[in-house]
């Protein structure tokens, strides 16, 4: 086993860029879990943890930039728990103290589960994934084209998700989810809703019901008009037509942590009190 | 002062403990060790047609590959000679592989990297069989039979009645039916199994096992290689947890000798958590179909349940767990009629064996369930349905129809002080505020668990003994193993109380057996009811010889010689400034010691009630455990550190059996819950701060007045709140839902139920 631990960014993408069977160490959360059961066989890795530049991240007007190592510790506390309410909620629900110091936002990304608690915060968010590589340098791609399936991204070869850029929005976020457990656990359900105050409207987004984040376009368009925006004021029958909106949006599988049914229902459920939440009476 | 009942710290094992100064099997030096791997099967039930191990014999650092054709072991069988004996696991698969996890093949190489890549080179062709995980559908004609010799999957069946088919609900304005299932558990120790073993150039064995009972391991070992027990030696160093799952010598332990022999080095193995999952064997596993009639005004009369214990593949030690259960299936109740019938099957799953409370909880599951089904039937609350039906306090000693003889116990004391306690009244006010108010997202329940249980029930005997130390302090031996219950403050605590010699001063061993002569482990919650009666006994002929020796230094006639243990010093009645201390009988008379085998003596039965208060969401099915309230008695409590430590583990084991654990199988038995990702153990997040209510009614069965408090906590815990779950639920109309009440479970149930 060679693990590569270069000390700047130039230096992983071209570790990556010699080595195009290493695969990227960054909190390791997924990958050791992998390794312990056999799933990958130990080869070459490129650890991230000496890589200073992604562990950063910086404000420029309403646009956060979040580098790819914030851990989920990182973005549940301070200002970025602030700026972004709703990443901090689902980043709070990610396994234990450890799990969250260790794991990472540019992880959950990269791994591209479909339980991947912070992908519908970034999809309702209509995030940028920027990534880059040593031969093809920077580029930008909408978190929408990022995940492409289940544990399938759109990063290419030798390319590395540097950091991911969420807007800073004016109005309540949430993010509900429904595990047999509070903690530890991997998600049934979970639903994200921004609201977007300066431009009237919500968005929603959905976990663990689909082969990727699913944005429930359906439920938008109603809340669109349903909400009266600036005020957010919307009736009750407005917040059980939204949550049946977006369960339509859902694309569940049975599994052996639920069936297809109950997670089409509590995303019902999650959908609506995540509205009543963010809108008044 | 007595030192007894004060809550002594746990100086003697804590400090270690939480700096990293204990020694389990995984960190012990053991020079020139290699390292064993074992080839798990990854298939239910399938015949092997071949092995190849000559890819896994050529890599780097392998010393041996061997399966089943290498090995002359007997199988494993039970002691109960009502299985069959073609049941029996040998200890490599030979034709036939019957549950995920089943050991195919084991590897021995020079570091554990290595023994587990030869391990996954070792080649086998599976022709799989129909395989059949469910114990019920086992049970069927048109069923895979997991032994073609035996007529059908059915192990052992056992039965009785107490009274004619045709009148047993005689009296009965109500009679509740319900199918329950007590689920399969992975019994999931912090410390995943691991042993090192080496022979010497003697010819004897040396072990070291993370087991629950070092001379059962011991005497285990010595049969599978045709030893005299003197030609094994076995020692449990500190051991992470076993909640009975540890008890027993499992394959995995009887090969790592036969590889030491092998490579004639030692050999040492650590499993993984997965491994673990698979490998040590479950709990519970049972399903019951039970029936209680009593009156309309809630007097409970009739109880009859047949019991269908899913053995796993091969019927182990937990074949005696229905047997518990019929024994202590009656509970708390004196009933005029009780049936119970008993089935074990196999099926293609892992073996089924002991686990917290080892077929008591199951009793205790059933019948508590049905109570609560009842009550609401018959329009009654709860609590008073117990009341009406308690055996009466002053009944003991009380035989049952099962014959249990219980005895001691104040069932009606319990419940009321439990039920004060949980300010019950109030709650079942606030519970209908909440039902008025249309407040389905956060329904109130109110769970009550009223149990009786039997610790030590084999009623074994056990060894204690004290010796006298240079510098006049002590060293206690016991025959009981403890796995992090604080045996060594529990005992150095009954030590000192006897013989004045200070608490730091004593030091406790166990779970050597060349240090300590005998021992029947720790498990049954039997260690202070039998190890500390056998080193209170002992302590007191230890204190008896002294005083003779101590009349002679005083040159006094030993019957005018007292022992003042507030000084720890021996003087002539009546001028105790002339005094000889320990250290100065020390001095004189090193090496003085004593030792005990106590008595066979019956099993004692501690009670107790617990109050479950939980918060349910009917939306999404979530639980919320606001409240735990226990009130056990297990008779004299000793140390209420300790005591509390076993309750407070107890209720989080019981708590997560009623709404988190659960191991899967699908219906061709490949197991799905084998990480702690799926396999829900409870985190701090998820239980409440325990409310323990004390009682205390000693037992007339020991000098300590002691019962056991190992497994009270879980069997109280887990009905409690798997009946607040339901009770929550009662006025939708729901009745039932089967452990773990997960949240699609009990949104189904709701679901079911407004249909």
């Amino acid at each position: 086993m060679t693990v590569l631990a270069p000390t700047d960014l130039d230096g992983a993408l071209a570790a990556l860029a010699e080595r195009p069977d290493a695969t990227v160490l960054a909190g390791g959360t997924d990958l050791m879990v992998e390794l312990n059961f056999g799933h990958r066989r130990a080869g070459v890795f490129v650890s991230l943890r000496r890589v200073r530049e992604l562990r950063e991240w910086s404000r420029v007007g309403d646009e956060l930039t979040i580098g790819a190592t914030v851990t989920y510790t990182g973005l549940e506390r301070g200002q970025i728990a602030t700026l972004v309410p709703a990443l901090a909620q689902a980043a709070r629900t990610v396994g234990s103290p450890q799990i969250r110091n260790a794991g990472t936002i540019g992880g959950n990304l990269a791994t591209a589960s479909p339980a991947g608690d912070t992908l519908p915060v970034l999809s309702a968010l209509d995030a940028v994934v920027v990534c880059a590589s040593a031969s093809a340098g920077r580029r930008e791609v909408s978190v929408h084209d990022f995940l492409v399936g289940p544990k399938r991204s759109a990063l290419a070869a030798g390319e590395l998700v540097v950091a991911v850029r969420v807007p800073v929005l004016s109005g309540p976020q949430e993010f509900l989810k429904v595990g047999t457990r509070n903690a530890m656990v991997i998600s049934i359900a979970g639903v994200a809703l921004v609201t977007d105050a300066a431009r009237g409207g919500l968005r929603c987004a959905l976990g663990s019901v689909g082969p990727t984040a699913l944005r429930a376009a359906d439920a938008e368009s109603f809340a669109a008009t349903a909400v009266e925006w600036p005020s957010r004021r919307a009736t009750p029958e407005a917040a059980i037509e939204f949550g049946r909106l977006t369960a339509g949006a859902a694309r569940p599988i049975d599994d052996h942590r639920a069936t297809a049914h109950y997670r089409r229902h509590a995303v019902e459920v999650c959908a609506r009190r995540a509205f009543e939440r963010v809108t008044l009476r | 002062m007595s030192i007894l009942g004060t809550r002594v710290l746990r100086a003697a094992e804590d400090p270690r403990f939480l700096t990293g100064g204990d020694r389990y099997i995984d960190n012990l030096p053991l020079d020139g060790a290699v390292h064993a791997e074992y080839v798990m099967s990854p298939v239910a039930h399938a015949r092997i047609t071949g092995i190849d191990t000559s890819a896994a014999r050529a890599m780097p650092g392998v010393l041996a590959v061997i399966t089943a054709a290498d090995i002359d072991l007997a199988p494993q069988t039970t002691s109960n000679p009502r299985v069959p004996e073609s049941m029996g696991r040998p200890l490599l698969a030979t034709d036939t592989v019957r549950f995920v996890g089943e050991l195919v093949a084991a590897v021995v190489a020079e570091t554990q990297s290595q023994a587990i890549d030869a391990a996954e080179a070792v080649v086998v062709d599976y022709d799989p069989l129909p395989a059949v995980a469910d114990a019920l559908v086992a049970l069927t004609e048109s069923a895979p039979r997991l032994f073609p010799e035996t007529e059908s999957n059915l192990a052992l069946f056992a039965g009785f009645r107490t009274s004619d088919d045709d009148d047993f609900f005689a009296g009965c304005d109500v009679v509740v039916r319900e199918r329950l299932v007590n689920q399969r558990m992975a019994v999931t120790p912090m410390e995943a199994r691991a042993g090192a073993m080496w022979w010497d150039d003697a010819g004897r064995l040396h072990a070291w096992s993370c087991t629950q009972g070092a001379h059962g391991t011991r005497d285990g070992l010595a049969k599978a290689f045709g030893l005299e027990p003197e030609q094994v030696r076995v020692v449990a160093p500190d051991v992470g947890g076993g909640f009975g799952g540890k008890m027993g010598t499992y394959p995995e332990e009887v090969l790592l000798g036969e590889l030491a022999r092998r490579v004639g080095r030692p050999v040492r193995w650590a499993e993984s958590r997965t491994q673990c999952q698979l490998g040590l064997y479950h709990g519970r596993a049972q399903v019951h179909d039970v029936e209680l009639g009593g009156t309309r005004d809630g007097r409970l009369i009739a109880y009859r349940i047949r019991i269908v214990q899913d053995a796993g593949a091969y019927p182990s030690g937990g074949v005696f767990l229905p047997y518990l259960t019929r024994l202590m299936a009656s509970g708390v109740y004196e009933l005029e009629r009780v049936d119970a019938q008993i089935e074990v099957v196999v099926t293609n799953t892992t073996p089924v064996d002991a686990y917290r409370g080892a077929g008591r909880p199951e009793a205790t599951a059933a019948i508590e369930r049905m109570v609560e089904r009842f009550a609401v039937e018959a329009g009654v609350d709860p609590a008073e349905v117990r009341r009406k039906s308690f055996i009466s306090p002053d009944a003991f000693p009380y035989t049952t129809k099962t014959k249990a003889t219980y005895d001691s116990g104040n069932y009606i004391g319990a419940l009321e002080l439990a039920l004060s306690g949980a300010g019950y009244v109030q709650l079942r006010d606030e519970q209908a505020r909440r039902r008025a108010a249309g407040d389905d997202g956060r329904l109130l329940g109110i769970g009550v668990s009223s149990y009786v249980e039997i610790t030590n029930g084999d009623g074994s005997g056990e060894f204690g003994s004290i010796e006298l130390t240079d510098d006049g302090g002590a060293i206690v031996r016991t025959g009981t193993s403890p796995h992090g219950q604080g045996h060594h403050t529990a005992f150095a605590m009954i030590a000192s109380e006897i013989t004045g010699i200070p608490f730091s001063r004593i030091e406790v061993r166990h779970g050597d057996t060349d240090d300590v002569p005998r021992g029947g482990g720790t498990g049954g919650s039997r260690s202070l009811q039998a190890g500390g009666t056998a080193v209170y006994r002992a302590s007191e002929d230890f204190v008896r010889a002294a005083l003779d020796l101590a009349a002679d230094m005083l040159e006094a006639n030993p019957d005018d010689v007292v022992l003042d243990t507030a000084a720890g010093a021996f003087h002539v009645q009546g001028t105790p400034a002339i005094a000889r201390t320990w250290t100065d009988l020390a001095a004189a008379h090193g090496g003085l010691r004593a030792e005990r085998d106590t008595e066979r003596s019956a099993g004692t039965f501690p009670f107790g009630t617990h109050v479950a208060v939980v918060e349910v969401d009917t939306e999404t099915g979530s639980v919320r455990v606001l409240r735990h309230i226990a009130c056990d008695d297990a008779g004299t409590i000793i140390n209420p550190v300790l005591f509390d430590g076993q309750v407070h583990g107890g209720v989080a084991a019981g708590i997560s059996q009623a709404l988190f654990e659960h191991f899967v199988y699908d219906v061709d038995g490949n197991p799905l819950t084998t990480n702690l990702a799926d396999y829900c153990v409870p985190a701090a997040s998820e239980l409440p701060s325990f409310e323990r209510i004390a009682m205390e009614t000693p037992t007339p069965l020991n000098p300590l007045g002691a019962k056991g408090i190992g497994e009270a906590g879980t069997i109280g815990a887990t009905p409690a709140v798997q009946n607040a779950v339901i009770d929550a639920l009662a006025h939708l109309g729901v009745r039932h839902i089967d452990m773990p009440c997960t949240p699609e479970r009990v949104w189904q149930a709701v679901q079911a139920a407004r249909r």
